[in-house]
Order: C-alpha cells, then structure tokens, then sequence
C-alpha cells in the first residue's frame, strides 16, 4: 500500500483531503495543540513528584483542574501491592450490633460498584503520608487526609445504619509468594491479613447539620 | 556551513509540513463516530452504575464528605479549580433529576442525538461525577473523561447517528455526504496522543518497580484476592510465563508511542492491546477499564477501515431511508475500499 497517513480520509491510493482550514486558524489552533500536548504530560511528571512537573505544574495546575487532567497514569505501579479493606461494627439504636467490610462481593454488585467501594479503602492506604520508622505499622500515626476519610466513612455508616457508634478498623491483605501457594497456602490465609484500628466515632461527634437537614427532609 | 543550512531549512520545512498533515488534514468522521458509540455506551454504564449507590456516594451524607473531598482535592493549595455542578444539589429529588438528566444525555450522546450538544453536556458531567467523590475513582473514570472531551471537537454525529437520520429525512431520503472534517481528524489525533502518553507513563511508572523489572509483578496481580475474578494462581508453578507477560505487558505499554505509528506495526500493536486488556478486563474483575482503553485504542483504527467493519449494519440502516450505498464513498469508491479492505487483511494476517 503507498504511504498514506493511517487516519486519511482516503484509503490507501487515494489522494489526502486538502487542507481546509487557513493558514492563520491553522497556526493559533497549533498553539493550543502544543500547549495542551504538553499539559497532558504534566500530570504523569508529577506523580511522584519532580522538578519539571512542580515547575509545569505552576503554570497548568488550573488548566490541569478544569480539565480534569492532573493523573499520573501509574497503572499498577510501581509494583502490585497488598489491597486493603475496611471492616465496621456498628452499635445501632436499638442496642443490636452490625459488622461489615467494605469492599464485600456479596453485597456490592455489579463489579463496578464493588470496585467503587473498592477504591474508597484503597484510598486510605493512597494518603498515607511517610511515617516513624520506630513504630510498628499498627502504630503509625495517621495523616490529616486518612482522618478526614476516616471520619467521612464512619459518618456515612452511622447515617446510612442510623447507628450510635461505629468502629473502624483498616485491613492489609498481602499476596503470598508463589512458593507459599504451592505449599498450599490460600489466597485469604489469616496470616495474610493484618489490622489496625482507624478509630471510634459517636453519632455526637458529628455536628447536627445532618440531623437538621434530616428532619427539614421528613417535613417536605 | 551550506550543508547546516539547507539541513536546518529542510528540517523546518518537512515540520511544518508533517505537522499540518498530522493535525489538520481532513478525515472521515468514521473513526470518531464509532467513539462516540462505545465511549457513550461507557458512559452510560457507568453512571447507570452509580443509581445503584447514588445516594450513598453523592447524598447528603455521603461516602465523601465536604471536608474530606477538599482535603483530596488538595485544599492546602492556595485556589482549587476542581469543580463539580453535583455540591449544589442538596435534596435527594434534585439529586435524582439532575442523574436521571444525565443518563438521558449519555444515551443521546451514544445514539448521536443532537450530539454537539450532548458531547458538551457529556463531558460536563462525567467530571462533575469524578469530581464530587475522589476516592472512589480509578483509571476507568480518567478514560471516560478524556474521550468525553475529545468528543466535543469533532463532529462526532457525522455518521451512524440519529443526527444523520434526521438529516436524511429532511433532505427527503437523500444523506448528505458526510464530508471529511478537519476537527474530526484534530479531535481523533488529540485521543491518539493522550492513549500515547498514558501507555508511555505507565511503562515508565512501572520501571520504578522491583516486581515489573525483576519479572514477578503479574503474579502480584493474579494473587490478589479482592481483585481476582479467574483463579490464576496456577501460574504460581510457571515462573517463566509470568516474567514473559509481565517484560511484554512494561515494553509494550513503553514503546507503544512510537510502534503505533508505523503502518504495518500498527495492527499488531493493536492486537496485543487485546489480549493486555482482557485481561485485566477477566482476571482481575476491571471490565470496565479493560474496555474504555480498548475504546482508546479503537481512534487508530483508519476511518476507511471502520466503515469497512461497520458497512453491512450501516448500509442497511441507510437504504431503508432511500440512501445508495455508504455515505462518502462514491460506487467507484467503494470498489477501491474494497480492494483496499483486501489488502489490509492481508496485511493483518
């Protein structure tokens, strides 16, 4: 086949279109092209963090925002780590208590909803800030990001369940070598899992904007 | 010194030019349409998803609250420019009408109706959804945006549309011809360079890692558990495959940037994004994003190559409203596709 540019209008052998637009619309689109070619590569340089992307990212954070365009694509990497889950016990009005894990197969279908909940406890570990090498990692102190998350899921429990106290506790699961799989160790052996507690929350600790907002909901 | 120059003077002069022909030659909005059919279809499925958790991700106490979304967003910044129209709905019936609303305007945007407009409204509010609830996003959500907003330059509803068949119905029967698009091509061209760059990225990304490196990473991801949805773990016993896909899946992803554009590469670069992304799509439960960037990777696919694909199902849409043949390609020129279309498969083959 002669060669035609792979997105040509034409099949191969057929002439190219000619330009349409003019010189002038075609140099002030190019500007933006390049401009908006280089923020794409903002985001990625960024993640982790360099010197050329903290310095693009002074003049394209905005753009990068509007636009929704501020991603490293760091798919599974650097490595495929161990996933982590959230588990919760509920303490309801009427004294019962409830536990749960999320993300749970047997609750949240379709997949891409269990993914959804998959990411919110993915999240947790994601803003994790460097920690005190002294403690063990149960100890290690959480960031201010992990408490705000932490306090927004325990809040969404305790309205969703209409509970009076929640308790949350962050999961590892680590990945078995293929060596311990073929002794005959199961994906979700105890050994793999280790827990730590996020915290305790009291359907008080939360100001009474919700239960405003609920009772002005039940007189409409 | 002469041959500097007339170096230089040629390098400019073959940029310019290379640089006008890659961006702003007028293409077939074939490609661009069958975009907009599977990426609307994406985002239709995907927010048809989040009716079965709208109000608990997007309620008045939601998964992410107010404080804790800023905090993602990265409040210590001096202005945020994350925007969402969703903080301003606080009753559940407004919540309702504006998904319900958005669920109209991804099924018209993937039917091609009044598809300018859709493509617009699309784009706005797939962000405004990502941008409520950051933490429970992941590549899926960076895909459909960015095909959202590529869909907004091109005439995307130039072919296999509703748009098209009511423009047959006015002119009595007769299509119009779907005329090669300068923004077609720019908006189909911007795709290809975004798929470029995310697959160069996650290469690099990748090379930061002992497991990818050292050969190991995709038992790493098989034996995951919460993300397992086939039982891989008897590749446990061949370490020679894992390494294989693991250096194939890191080179491929590296060098797709460059081996994507080479003709005769092209489909075979292609045809490894398959077995790639099915398999994420299968093994570990992301159907979703295995999908969205199998859409990403349909932009380099020729327009001509889309219409042969596509021309029975189209074809027979269009005679039913009086239309001969395939929009665009003359009686001779569909000979030629043909010829051509025979050509390629050889070439694939």
């Amino acid at each position: 086949m002669p060669n035609q540019p792979s997105n040509s209008v034409a099949p191969a052998g057929a002439a190219p279109a000619p330009m349409r637009w003019s010189p002038r619309v075609r140099a002030l689109v190019s500007m933006l092209v390049a401009l908006h070619v280089v923020a794409l590569l903002v985001g990625p340089l960024s993640v982790p963090d360099s010197i050329m992307g903290r310095f693009l990212g002074r003049f394209y954070r905005p753009y990068l925002e509007v636009a929704y365009l501020n991603h490293g694509y760091k798919f599974f990497g650097p490595d495929p780590g161990p996933s982590h889950l959230v588990r919760y016990e509920l303490e309801l009005a009427d004294g019962n208590r409830l536990k749960g894990v999320f993300p749970d197969r047997g609750e949240h279908w379709p997949r891409l909803l269990y993914h959804r909940h998959f990411m919110l406890s993915e999240f947790i570990m994601a803003l994790s800030e460097p920690g005190d090498p002294r403690l063990p990692w149960e100890k290690q102190p959480l960031s201010e990001r992990q408490r705000a998350y932490s306090r927004s899921y325990a809040r969404h429990l305790l309205d969703k369940h209409e509970a009076n106290r929640v308790t949350l506790y962050f999961v590892e699961h680590l990945i078995p070598s293929p060596q311990e799989v073929l002794d005959g160790m199961k994906l979700d052996d105890p050994g793999l899992y280790r827990t730590r507690k996020l915290g305790t929350y009291a359907a008080d600790d939360f100001d009474d904007a919700v239960a405003v907002a609920k009772v002005a909901e039940e007189r409409q | 010194m002469n041959l500097v120059r007339g170096y230089l003077s040629e390098l400019r002069r073959e940029a310019v030019a290379g640089w006008n022909r890659f961006w702003f030659t007028p293409a077939d909005p074939a490609t661009l349409a069958l975009v907009r059919i599977l990426a609307g279809a994406m985002l239709l499925y995907t927010h048809l998803v989040w009716t079965l958790g709208l109000t608990d991700f997007f309620g008045r106490a939601s998964w992410v609250s107010a404080e804790a979304a800023a905090l993602a967003h990265g409040a210590n910044e001096a202005r945020s420019y994350v925007w969402s129209y969703l903080w301003l709905l606080r009753s559940p019936a407004a919540l309702w009408t504006a998904h319900i609303a958005a669920l109209v305007v991804f099924a018209m945007l993937t039917l091609g109706l009044f598809s300018r407009v859709t493509s617009v409204l699309a784009y706005l509010i797939a962000v405004s959804y990502v941008n409520r609830v950051p933490g429970a996003l992941f590549g899926l959500d960076q895909i459909n945006c960015m095909l959202a907003m590529y869909l907004m330059i091109g005439p995307s509803g130039a072919a296999w549309s509703l748009d098209r068949l009511r423009a047959a119905r006015r002119a009595r029967g007769r299509l119009p011809q779907a005329e090669p698009s300068t923004s077609a091509n720019l908006a189909i061209r911007l795709v290809q360079i975004q798929m470029c760059v995310i697959y160069f990225f996650a290469g690099l990304g990748k090379l930061h890692g002992e497991s990818w490196w050292g050969g190991d990473a995709i038992w790493g991801a098989v034996a995951n558990l919460e993300y397992q949805s086939l039982d891989m773990t008897w590749l446990a016993a061949w370490p020679l495959t894992v390494a294989v896909i693991t250096q194939v899946t890191v080179y491929w992803e590296l060098f797709f940037c460059a081996a994507v554009w080479p003709r005769l590469l092209r489909p075979l670069v292609l045809a490894l994004a398959i077995p790639l992304h099915l398999g994420i799509a299968f093994c570990m439960g992301m159907i979703t994003f295995g999908l969205v960037m199998l859409i990403g990777c349909v932009s380099f696919v020729p327009p001509w190559l889309v219409r042969q694909l596509l021309s029975g199902a189209a074809a027979g849409c269009e005679e039913e409203h009086g239309a001969k043949g395939m929009e665009g390609l003359t009686r001779k020129g569909s000979r030629r596709a043909g010829k051509v279309a025979s050509g390629s498969s050889r070439v694939k083959s």
